[in-house]
């Protein structure tokens, strides 16, 4: 009845399943069992496209370039979707994604501003295939870099590619991975440990997650190939606890590659054993931190060591060596195994290779999860991926890295993005956390917000973090309430430099980044807090009556 | 045989012990380096944060859990350590509801001692905004009662119960600002030796005269 074969995939990740993802499956299924389509249609699941907004998600043959996406797919779309393929049918145009300025329909999944200007590799698989099934992940050439690194390397010319591809760690701060392998490779003893941390306790990052519940294969393959590498036979994937999906994707993912070989005491018969366990985190922000994490496995209170300390990779976990890394640090393993460290390295800037995931949200046009080169510019970030600032209004700023990240002002869009240019501005990676704001947003009550956050998750066990992330937070609520006091600018930026250089732990050393870098870009709006006890954004309710932006808008409302 | 290390601090040349902190061996000549978490006979735990010195050409390092290096140059007293340091202390100050009149550890207080040492200037406190609330007195031990607006939670009373009377009753609860120490009080596995409120080095533990 249908001529040609087609593939329909419906993304099952957390943000489609929440707009009723699952029932669309089994609609689409239904129908195409009762029109008899079943040989002409293949249907399966994905994990996250990136692009939750416009969830649901449906894909129709997503790996040709004439490839059809259709956006907020509802349950009453479903038989229009399926009549589609029918000899006559046309795509439903309805749900074609439009251009946010022009309104312009774009029916082709690769013609959309979102996807065109991503690079994908960490994301490679993600919303392709199922992952629920392994044989999904193997059709991707899936576990060939386990084979090549088993059969064809040592561990010494494998931790020799990671060195050369000069890949640094996407868990926060940067560091090279190929030297952490290193470490944890001549570190003596036979019992090591390899970690994958996936806490994720950014509030607004979803990057882990949506990898885990993508293509939780690739990061198994990374780990038995770091476990391999650097001569550990036991991995432990420490997952936030508020990821169920994740967690069920992954032990789904843990039992295939066991029946398949790819785990267990002798994969694919070259001798070598490797398993992974599933710890499920203890729930604060600070267990991501990886001494804390490390801590909380061994069941005790996550609180960060102090430096000078040996290194994880020397004393680690139950105090063996212990090779830590974060989810997209392993997800990158395979390919740079595969492809080789020069097809890595020939994408990023001198110092920063490969490519970098954000979370892109807040007042753009497209919000959702992308990957783009290192050293993309932000503007690219903000105005080509992410379409713009929705609603004619302005750029005001961009705050990168999470809640310890900066706001980087409008002057610096043409800055491009990796390790270094981000950590000059003030700001960081971080968790790739990106939240673009607009005219309407107040800086101060911006850094109130992430300072609100960080006070609370401080561990506790240092002065300058617990007590002056407090502090800062209760300066900066007066200000926002219209109890600034004159003195006010100066003594955040006395304790800000304080809390930074004295923290014991990177969340109490970047905790005051927000306010440091919104005095730094947004002094005036500062100033008018303080001194004219007025909001220049209008967002602050205590000094709103003050605020002529407000009343203007009222006026134009009243038109 | 023990092997001597020498080194200078604040210009002065010392000989110490090889494996000896730079905290300690500073105490041992006499030259005070503010601390509150280190005490003499546990680990050093780096948790305070007050002990920051410079060594060699600028790098900062918390001088308790730094072992001393032959040939190392130390100063406990620069515009550097001045600048990140004062703010912690008045940080601390200005969070510690106490008078000191009426307080029993007044006179061998450790944060006395520090205050005197840097010559804390009120105005100065005065800037911070002072919690609202006190939080009450936790009198759940049998033995003592737990004051968390005087405390500094430098951990010494917890390690010496894990590591000196070897016990671990107490246990750090919450997180951020209200982080506290719990006792636990009739399931405590205390065996009231009051070892650690010995150790306290403010007046936080204060033994109850029953
Ligand atoms: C407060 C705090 C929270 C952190 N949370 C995470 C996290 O959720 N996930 C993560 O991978 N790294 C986190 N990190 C960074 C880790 O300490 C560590 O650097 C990282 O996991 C190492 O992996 P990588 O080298 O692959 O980046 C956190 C660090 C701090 C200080
Ligand atoms: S900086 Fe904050 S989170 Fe880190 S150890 Fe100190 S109190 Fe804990
Ligand atoms: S005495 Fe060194 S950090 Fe407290």
């Amino acid at each position: 009845m249908i001529k040609k074969q087609y593939s329909l995939t419906v993304c099952q990740g957390t943000g489609c399943i929440s707009g009723g993802a699952e029932d669309i499956f089994s609609s689409l299924e239904d129908e195409i069992d009762r029109l008899n389509l079943g040989e002409g249609i293949r249907i399966k699941r994905t994990g996250c496209h990136g692009f939750c907004q416009r969830g649901p998600l449906v894909v129709v043959d997503p790996e040709t370039s004439s490839g059809l996406f259709y956006s907020k797919v509802a349950p009453g779309d479903v038989s229009d979707i399926i009549q589609s393929f029918l000899p006559g049918g046309k795509p439903v145009e309805r749900l074609f994604y439009r251009d946010p300025a022009s309104s312009k329909p774009i029916p082709n999944y690769h013609d959309i501003p979102f996807y065109r200007k991503q690079e994908r590799i960490v994301l490679r698989n993600c919303g392709h295939i199922d992952p629920e099934d392994i044989d999904d992940y193997l059709a991707t050439g899936g576990y060939q870099a386990l084979r090549k690194a088993l059969f064809e390397m040592t561990p010494e010319q494998i931790i020799a590619e990671v060195k050369q591809s000069g890949l640094r760690g996407l868990g926060g701060a940067g560091f090279p991975a190929g030297r952490k392998w290193e470490a944890t490779f001549r570190a003596g003893g036979n019992e090591k440990y390899v970690i994958c941390n996936a806490d994720e306790g950014d509030p607004g990052a979803f990057q882990d997650r949506s990898v885990l519940e993508a293509d939780p294969h690739s990061v198994l393959e990374g780990m038995v190939i770091a476990g391999y590498a650097v001569g550990a036979r036991r991995g432990f994937i420490y997952v936030r606890a508020e990821y169920p999906l994740a967690v069920k994707r992954l032990r789904i993912a843990i039992t295939q590659a066991r029946d398949k070989g790819f785990l267990g005491r002798d994969i694919l018969g070259s001798g070598f054993g490797f398993d992974i366990e599933i710890f499920r985190g203890a729930g604060a922000f600070v267990c991501g931190e990886s001494t804390a994490l490390v801590l909380s496995i061994e069941g005790k209170r996550g609180m960060p060591k102090p430096l000078p300390r040996p290194r994880t990779a020397e004393v680690g976990l139950w105090g063996k060596p212990t090779l830590l890394n974060n989810v997209k640090t392993f997800a990158n393993i395979p390919l740079i195994i595969v492809r080789g460290s020069e097809w890595f390295a020939s994408r990023g800037t001198e110092t920063s290779k490969g490519t970098a995931i954000f979370s892109l949200t807040g007042k753009v046009a497209n919000c959702g999860l992308i990957e783009v080169p290192m050293g993309t510019r932000l503007r690219e970030i903000i105005f080509d991926i992410g379409g713009g600032v929705p609603g004619g209004k302005a750029f005001k700023a961009v705050q990168t890295g999470g809640p310890s990240g900066g706001c980087i002002p409008a002057s610096l869009l043409d800055m491009p993005v990796d390790f270094d240019s981000l950590t000059a501005a003030g700001s960081m990676m971080g968790s790739g956390g990106m939240v673009v704001m607009d005219e309407d947003t107040c800086m101060v009550d911006v850094a109130r917000y992430f300072l609100d956050f960080t006070q609370r998750e401080s561990c506790g066990q240092c002065i300058p973090c617990r007590v002056g992330t407090k502090q800062m937070f209760s300066v900066l609520d007066d200000i926002t309430t219209g109890q600034g006091r004159p003195e006010d600018i100066d003594l955040l930026l006395e304790l800000g430099e304080s809390v930074a250089g004295t923290s014991l732990c990177a969340l109490g050393q970047t905790a005051p980044n927000p306010v440091l870098t919104t005095i730094r870009y947004f002094r005036d709006e500062y100033e008018a807090h303080i001194h004219e006890k007025r909001c220049p954004a209008g967002v602050c309710q205590a000094l709103v009556s003050k605020t002529p932006s407000l009343s203007k808008r009222e006026g134009e409302g009243d038109k | 045989m023990m092997d001597k290390v020498s080194f200078t601090i604040d210009g002065l040349e010392v000989v110490v012990d090889n494996g000896t902190s730079v905290l300690e061996a500073a105490l041992r000549n006499n030259i005070y380096i503010p601390h509150l978490c280190y005490h003499p006979d546990l680990e050093a735990r780096g948790a305070c944060r007050l002990c920051i010195v410079e060594i060699g050409g600028g790098e900062l390092v918390t001088s308790c859990r730094m072992p001393v290096e032959s040939g190392m140059v130390v100063k406990t007293k620069s515009p550097k350590i001045e600048k990140i340091i004062r703010p912690v202390v008045e940080l601390l100050i200005a969070d510690h509801h106490a008078s000191c009149a009426s307080c029993p550890s007044s006179s061998h207080c450790e944060l006395q001692k520090l205050m005197a040492h840097l010559r804390i200037d009120r105005r100065r406190v005065r800037r911070l905004r002072l919690p609202k609330v006190k939080a009450p007195l936790d009198t759940t031990n049998p033995c003592f009662d737990y004051d968390p607006n005087k405390c500094v939670l430098c951990g010494i009373c917890l390690q010496t119960c894990e590591s000196i009377h070897r016990v671990s009753a107490l246990y750090y609860v919450g997180r951020g600002y209200t982080t506290r120490i719990a006792f636990y009080g009739d399931k405590s596995r205390c065996e009231s030796c009051r070892e650690c409120v010995t150790r306290c080095p403010v007046g936080a533990l204060i033994s109850r005269k029953t």
